[in-house]
């Protein structure tokens, strides 16, 4: 008896919370592998967009003869030498993450929905992602996978810029064309969008037949899709989705701000410390060659030396037009005039000018192309200035230096790789030369 | 004669059996300090008679003059007492220095030092209490050898960095395990009173760690705390109240203080002001000497902290049960403003004996804390402008304005107002507008191509005004046993325990600590996370000695289950106002997520302690480990442990008189370790985010990887204890080796794969040291005694394997760009430092303007080409044709610790020092206190632009490009402790009922020696908080470490 009662008393010691499961998963968070609906996944590519706002404002305006740094070691930007590494952390940095995150979510689409139109508009994010990356660095690491490998490095070595517009930009622009709509309510792209874009890529490369008919596809569609010149050039940029804007980054205060640049418009405002009078005295000078211009009220203020462009009404809310139709309108004009289509070209750069309260330019008074470029060239200065274009402008005409009076190697028209990505790559990956 | 023989057998039987005029004999036992000691054995030598005195110390045995009474008790020299006559004894037992009789808790059980065989050190709760520590981890620095305690972070009340020999892990903590009173507590030894603590071991080898299998690798930490002793009730009153101040004295020069310091240098030649107006500079010096008000930064941020400690404690029993109980509580006010920690311990112990088969325990341990922390960077407030008050007075006012007006009118410069970059009203936009007592900020005075030059930052006032930062902790812990005998020497015990900790963790920052009032920028947030854990444990013990042979084992069985819940919730976008709610947020402005995890661990261990005559002993163990963190392939590993010793002084061939003691023993064991996992890292989770569209998903970070298993550290152990003197003089010399493999490894991928870090177990690290422990009891008289101990410990720790790479990617961490490049490859250590060479300072001359922000140094340093190619190349080491050379590492040479107590008659005194020899920090705040504002290089320096000086042809850097010249030695000889005490005369007080009192003066932090290049406030300081720091690979960076504290403390314990 005392033994049993022994044993029974152990065993009832033992036997004590044995409830316990060693195959544990979250009851609240959903894995990627039962994943069915890529709508979200789509929305995450769109989002990451959000990385570029700040850094192609900088990158665009800053480092040509728009604005200006005061604060070291910002002012790397106005130098065309090494200095620019410091800039890493602020700018290169993010810009390159979130382009490479929008990038994998839009492969994710591509490869695994089924929905034609999201993947349509997938690959206009990645053309439209790869197409900011080759802009700013040159040859680019070129990622088509959702689940690329952790363990290979040489995925990592840099395609040639040239390699990448043809294998993956043109064609996915291409394929986006095919199968996307006209529809601008909700900020999304579009055809519209995917033509403008694969005209201006067709610029940069210098092809201007093809650039000619795909812009001329995105003028022409484009008042039957509801999108037209802002008669007031203020408009613009008050209301987010109002008729001019083909595409923009969606930017508003109930969207997360992951890298803090939201805010773009502070450095062509002077509200950022590191630049409190960021206007470029060259501009005014330009504002002067152009007499009674409208746009000079609103794209710079000689009191402040700043811009009031992006007025701020409450929060930051002003989106990032990435695409506008006067931008295209002015590609179109340049594309028309290097076919040899001058008048064309001066047509189609009158609108732009009228608008601007502007007198329009007289075919007799310009006789070369090369006159009419030039012309086309100061218009978009004046026209989009503080939207992140002219540095990339005097880059692709090769007139930097001559613009901006300085003797530098042509190497320094491309932006410093971030080092932690020369770092993690083991060397496949190779700093830009001259940083 | 057969018959004689029978005869005298048989009245020597009887005589045997009655004795030779026996008589009972009535004694008490008490201890030096006159308090009764019950459960002392008493024996008559020879014989079975024996007999253990009660509660009062009494006891009553039979014995005849001529027999000899043994007196023993653990704890205590064992006393021969001779009988002759009486019928009374009073018999003081003294207590035993020796080691040997000591009793140290193992894992599971306790064992006698004399029968140990592993690596185990052993603090007695009064040297932690003695030291006035906030909390019982900080009192434990250089005690014990193979105990390395690092204040990483100086706050008070925050975490130190514990490690035990050597570092386990590459991506993540290597915390040891605590565990109080046999219950693994999920929370770490703040919430544990030092005055509650009896003994505290550390197991420190694979064979005393073992048995706790995959969380033994990291170290163990035992906690024993008090209990109660059958007795009279007694009651104790500790109390203490110090006051500090931080120990290095100001680094910065304020405004006036620069101005004179700028004159001298150029009257001296010192500094070029050929590119700047004479009459500009002029103005900007007078303007700092004259500025009303200005002062360093240091003297308005830094303050007198104020520690008051109070302490109450009761203990006592019947036979039946015994009962420890107590309260303290404490409240520190930091030495930076709004730096504070509140806390509150409870403690409940209580032991019954049930009936001679079943013992009982049930123990509850409360603990409450409220940190108040420091809300904004502290190297952010320190690069204030000082050349201005903290808040406006009407002079200040005054000043500016004129300022103002001088500017306009002397140089033409535009209106200070246009400096301003914040919101609209209620901010205030115009010097003309200010009034007395409102912040002072950096555009008031003008910027730098307008005024005197400010940063156009808000002011640390306006920072730290309003921002708030806070953490509360609540923490109760609730354990119960229950000990069957199921016969004399196996018994069968129970555990079943709960903890729970629960974590607010709240931060607001509101919209004026913004410079440019950006809503975006403000910030509310509060985080709850409660863990609980809830464990059963069951063991059988046997402890058995048949003749020479010493038997004790222990098998068992352990679940536990830890259960996570948390929300947090993140505000931005928090409107102006004094009332703070998250109500008052758009709802589109605040996240919320939650967090519901559950870990699961089961496992089975058992262990055999068997000891030959004291002389030879060994010691096995086994645990099996299973765990839900890991892979499903990979879920449960066996840990063994093997150990065994030879007591060489208790043999018989061993005869020296000096060496009293020679104990020699070999350890090694595997254990495991998981510490710093999360719950389902071996998933890869979707992570859901609000977006222009709706609900976007966006990039998981975690890959999934069913292959995730346990890190295996398997450690070798070689000791020796020596005794001299009979014990009086000790040393113990450890070495260890330890080999981890399939370490785990955040490993760094590239941005194009959307995770900046990828989990992997890859890897293998090996580790050696020496540790040394030496006591001397130097003095021993009736009123002047001396007891000296002192270690030292070194640590060696090399990459071997990487799993197939030479290298981890290398990462450079810091503050936004700046700090080194840490490399960690196969032949180094963990984390070490690299950058570029430099070769000296860029002298003041170059700099084109001095004057223009107060304590500025040029920021540049000539650098070494190493291959002299022309080009400085930061992406690559020597070997592979770069630059970049070691230029430091955090871990210490050596570390080591001494204590001294010395007590003559009625006082006390005792110190501790305590050093780390041959650590590194990489700091950063000079690169932001002297040279964030230092401008530029005049264009002479290097007209052609061609990264070489032009007079003298060297390569140069801006110091923020990962140069050695933030190197700075981390070593330091501290003396922690300094107390005097005084006990007051026993007779005086017992007149007032107290049975002893104490009363002491004491000073922490009384003597500091620091690196000489060391520029900052604390050495010990490591950043571990910015984005990017991936555990011990990215340790060593300081950037605006809390200072370092000396106080002085004036504290009383009295006994009733």
């Amino acid at each position: 008896m005392k033994t049993v009662y022994k044993l029974f008393l152990t065993m009832l010691l033992v036997v004590v919370a044995c409830d316990n499961d060693l195959d544990q998963s979250p009851p609240n968070i959903a894995s990627s592998d039962s994943l069915e609906d890529f709508g979200g996944v789509l929305n995450a590519a769109y989002f990451y967009q959000l990385g570029s706002t700040s850094p192609m404002a900088v990158m665009g305006d800053f480092r040509a003869d728009n604005g200006l740094m005061q604060e070291e070691p910002y002012p790397s930007f106005d130098r065309f030498n090494g200095d620019l590494v410091d800039m890493e952390d602020q700018f290169f940095g993010p810009f390159y993450t979130a382009m490479y995150k929008s990038i994998l979510s839009a492969n994710n689409v591509i490869e695994n929905s089924s929905i034609s139109g999201q993947i349509a508009q997938a690959r206009f994010l990645r053309a439209l992602s790869y197409f900011k990356l080759v802009l700013v660095f040159g040859d680019v690491t070129v990622n088509l996978s959702p689940s690329p490998s952790t363990t290979d490095n040489s995925i990592l070595a840099r395609t040639s810029a040239s390699e990448v517009y043809n294998t993956v930009i043109i064609p996915d622009l291409q394929d986006a064309i095919a199968a996307l709509g006209n529809d601008f309510s909700e900020g999304r792209a579009t055809k519209i969008a995917a033509q403008a874009l694969l005209g201006k890529v067709y610029v940069h490369l210098g092809n201007f037949s093809s650039a000619e008919s795909q812009l001329a596809a995105a003028v022409n569609a484009a008042s039957g899709a509801g999108i037209s010149l802002e008669p007031n050039f203020a408009d613009i940029f008050v209301n987010d989705l109002n008729s001019e804007i083909i595409f923009a980054t969606q930017i508003s205060s109930s969207v997360p701000d992951e890298y803090g640049f939201s805010d773009f418009w502070s450095w062509s405002g002077g509200l950022d410390t590191k630049s409190l009078e960021p206007l470029d005295p060259s501009l005014i000078a330009a504002f002067d060659a152009s007499p009674g211009d409208l746009r000079r009220a609103v794209t710079i203020d000689e009191s402040k030396m700043a811009s009031p462009k992006f007025p701020q009404t409450g929060g930051p809310e002003h989106d990032w037009i990435e695409i506008r139709l006067a931008d295209v309108i002015l590609l179109y004009a340049e594309a028309l005039n290097n076919n040899g289509n001058s008048a064309g070209a001066i047509n189609q750069l009158n609108k732009i000018r009228a608008r601007a309260g502007v007198a329009a330019l007289d075919s007799s008074s310009l006789s070369s192309t090369s006159a009419v470029n030039q012309a086309i060239h100061d218009e978009r200065r004046l026209e989009l200035a503080f939207e992140g274009h002219r540095w990339f402008d005097l880059t692709r005409m090769g007139t930097a230096q001559s613009v901006l009076g300085q003797n530098f190697d042509n190497q320094y028209y491309l932006f410093p790789v971030p080092l932690s990505e020369i770092l993690v790559s083991k060397g496949i990956v190779k700093q830009n030369s001259g940083y | 004669m057969k018959i004689k023989t029978r005869l005298a057998l048989l009245s020597f039987m009887l005589l045997s059996a009655f004795g030779v005029a026996q008589t009972q004999i009535a004694g008490s036992v008490v201890s030096e300090d006159g308090s009764p000691i019950p459960g002392v054995n008493v024996v008559v030598q020879g014989t079975n008679n024996g007999a253990t005195t009660d509660f009062d110390g009494n006891f009553l045995i039979s014995a005849s003059s001529g027999n000899v009474l043994s007196v023993s008790y653990v704890g205590f020299v064992t006393q021969a007492v001779a009988i002759e006559d009486q019928t009374t004894l009073s018999i003081t037992l003294q207590e035993s220095f020796d080691e040997l009789d000591e009793i140290v808790v193992t894992g599971y059980g306790t064992r006698k030092r004399s029968s140990l065989t592993g690596a185990i050190a052993k603090i007695g709760g009064d040297d932690i209490a003695s030291i006035q520590a906030t909390r019982a981890d900080d009192a434990l620095a250089g005690k014990l050898a193979g105990v390395f305690i690092q204040n990483q972070n100086g706050e008070p009340g925050a975490d130190p960095k514990i490690q035990i020999r050597a570092a386990s892990s590459i991506s993540g903590d290597s915390n040891p395990l605590v565990v109080v009173d046999g219950y693994p507590i999920s929370g770490s030894l703040v919430t544990v009173n030092p005055n509650d603590i009896q003994s505290l071991e550390v197991l420190k080898d694979a064979s005393s760690a073992a048995i706790y299998g995959s969380r033994g690798a990291n170290g163990v930490i035992l906690v024993t705390t008090k209990k109660g002793r059958t007795g009279k009730p007694t009651y104790s009153y500790n109390a203490y109240a110090s006051k500090s101040s931080k120990y290095v004295g100001n680094i910065f020069k304020s405004g006036p203080e620069w101005g004179e310091f700028a004159e001298k240098e150029i009257a001296s030649g010192n500094w070029d002001m050929s590119q700047i107006d004479p009459a500009f500079a002029q103005w900007r010096i007078q303007a700092y000497k004259d500025s009303p008000g200005a002062i360093s930064i240091e003297d308005w941020l830094f303050q007198n902290g104020s520690t008051m400690n109070h302490d109450f404690s009761m203990s006592g029993g019947t036979k039946d049960i015994n009962y420890y109980a107590s309260l303290g509580y404490q409240n520190t006010e930091g030495v930076v403003r709004t730096q504070g920690f509140e806390r509150v311990n409870a403690r409940l112990n209580l032991d019954a004996t049930l009936n001679d088969k079943l013992k009982a325990g049930l123990s509850f341990n409360g603990f409450v804390s409220d940190r108040d922390i420091v809300a904004h960077d502290m190297r952010d407030l320190l690069r204030a402008y000082p050349v201005h008050p903290v808040y406006h007075t009407a002079e200040s006012i005054a000043f500016v304005q004129r300022l103002d007006q001088e500017a306009q009118s002397r140089f033409g410069f535009s209106p200070f107002d246009n400096g301003y970059r914040g919101g609209d009203a209620p901010f205030n936009n115009s010097i003309y507008t200010l009034e007395p007592g409102m912040t002072a900020q950096d555009w008031h005075y003008g910027r730098a191509n307008n005024g005197i030059g400010g940063s156009g930052d808000a002011g640390p006032a306006t920072k730290l005004d309003n921002a708030e930062r806070y953490q509360k902790t609540y923490f109760a812990n609730v354990n119960s046993y229950l000990e069957y005998s199921l016969t004399d020497d196996l018994n069968i015990k129970t555990v079943f325990g709960a903890d729970m900790r629960d974590t607010q963790d709240y931060y607001y920052q509101g919209l004026e600590a913004d410079s440019k009032a950006r809503s975006t920028q403000t910030d509310l947030d509060q985080i709850d996370v409660k863990r609980m854990s809830v464990l059963s444990e069951t063991t059988l013990n046997y402890a058995k000695v048949i003749g020479n042979h010493d038997i004790a084992a222990v098998a068992g069985l352990e679940f536990q289950n830890l259960y996570v819940t948390g929300t947090t919730l993140r505000g931005t976008n928090v409107p102006f106002g004094d009332i703070v709610n998250f109500n008052l947020l758009n709802p589109a402005d605040v996240s919320i997520s939650e967090r519901k995890e559950t870990i699961s661990r089961r496992s089975v261990f058992g262990r055999i302690q068997y000891a030959y005559n004291d002389k030879y002993l060994a010691s096995v163990s086994i645990r099996q480990d299973g765990d839900s963190r890991f892979g499903t392939n990979n879920k449960y590993q066996i840990f063994p442990a093997y150990s065994i010793g030879w007591n060489v002084h208790n043999e018989d061939f061993f005869t020296s008189e000096s060496v009293s003691q020679m104990k020699l023993r070999v350890s090694t064991g595997s254990l495991g370790t998981t510490s710093f996992l999360g719950a389902y890292n071996s998933l890869s989770l979707l992570n859901p985010a609000n977006t222009a569209f709706g609900t976007g998903y966006l990039i998981p970070s975690d890959v999934a990887n069913p292959d995730l298993t346990w890190q295996t550290n398997t450690e070798t152990n070689f000791g020796i204890d020596l005794g001299f003197s009979n014990n009086r003089y000790n040393l113990s010399v450890d070495y260890y080796t330890s080999d981890i493999e399939d370490i785990l490894i955040n490993q760094s991928v590239s941005e194009v794969l959307g995770t900046t870090a990828v989990k992997l177990n890859s890897g293998d690290v090996q580790s050696s040291g020496i540790e040394f422990e030496l006591g001397a009891a130097l003095v021993q008289g009736n009123d002047f005694n001396w007891t000296l101990n002192a270690n030292l410990s070194t640590v060696n720790t090399e990459i071997t394997d990487l799993g197939g790479l030479d290298e981890l990617p290398a990462i450079q961490y810091g503050q936004s760009g700046r700090g080194p490049i840490f490399r960690n490859y196969v032949g180094g250590e963990i984390g070490e430092m690299w950058g570029i060479e430099t070769s000296g300072d860029v002298e003041m001359i170059y700099l084109e303007d001095g004057t223009r922000h107060p304590n500025n140094q040029t920021g540049e340093s000539y650098v070494v080409d190493q291959n002299d190619d022309g080009v400085i190349d930061r992406t690559k080491t020597v070997a592979d044709g770069g630059d970049l050379v070691k230029i430091g590492q955090n871990t210490p040479d050596f570390y080591w610790g001494l204590s001294s107590n010395m007590q003559y008659k009625s006082f006390d005194l005792s110190f501790q020092f305590q050093g780390s020899q041959g650590g590194e920090v990489y700091n950063i705040d000079p690169l932001y206190y002297g040279s964030q504002w230092s401008g530029r290089l005049v264009d002479s320096f290097d007209a052609d632009d061609d990264g070489l000086a032009d007079h003298n042809d060297l390569p140069y850097l801006g110091n923020r490009r990962q140069l050695d010249s933030g190197i700075q030695d981390a070593s330091y000889i501290a003396l922690r402790n300094l107390t005097i005490g005084y006990s007051l005369d026993s007779d005086l007080v017992n007149q007032v009922g107290i049975s002893s009192a104490r009363v002491y003066l004491a000073a922490t932090n009384l003597l500091y020696l620091m690196g000489d290049d060391y520029t900052s406030y604390n050495p010990e300081g490591v950043e571990t908080t910015n984005s990017g720091y991936a555990g011990p690979t990215t340790y060593g960076v300081q950037v605006g470490a809390s200072p370092l504290v000396r106080s002085f403390t004036f504290g009383l314990n009295v006994n009733f």
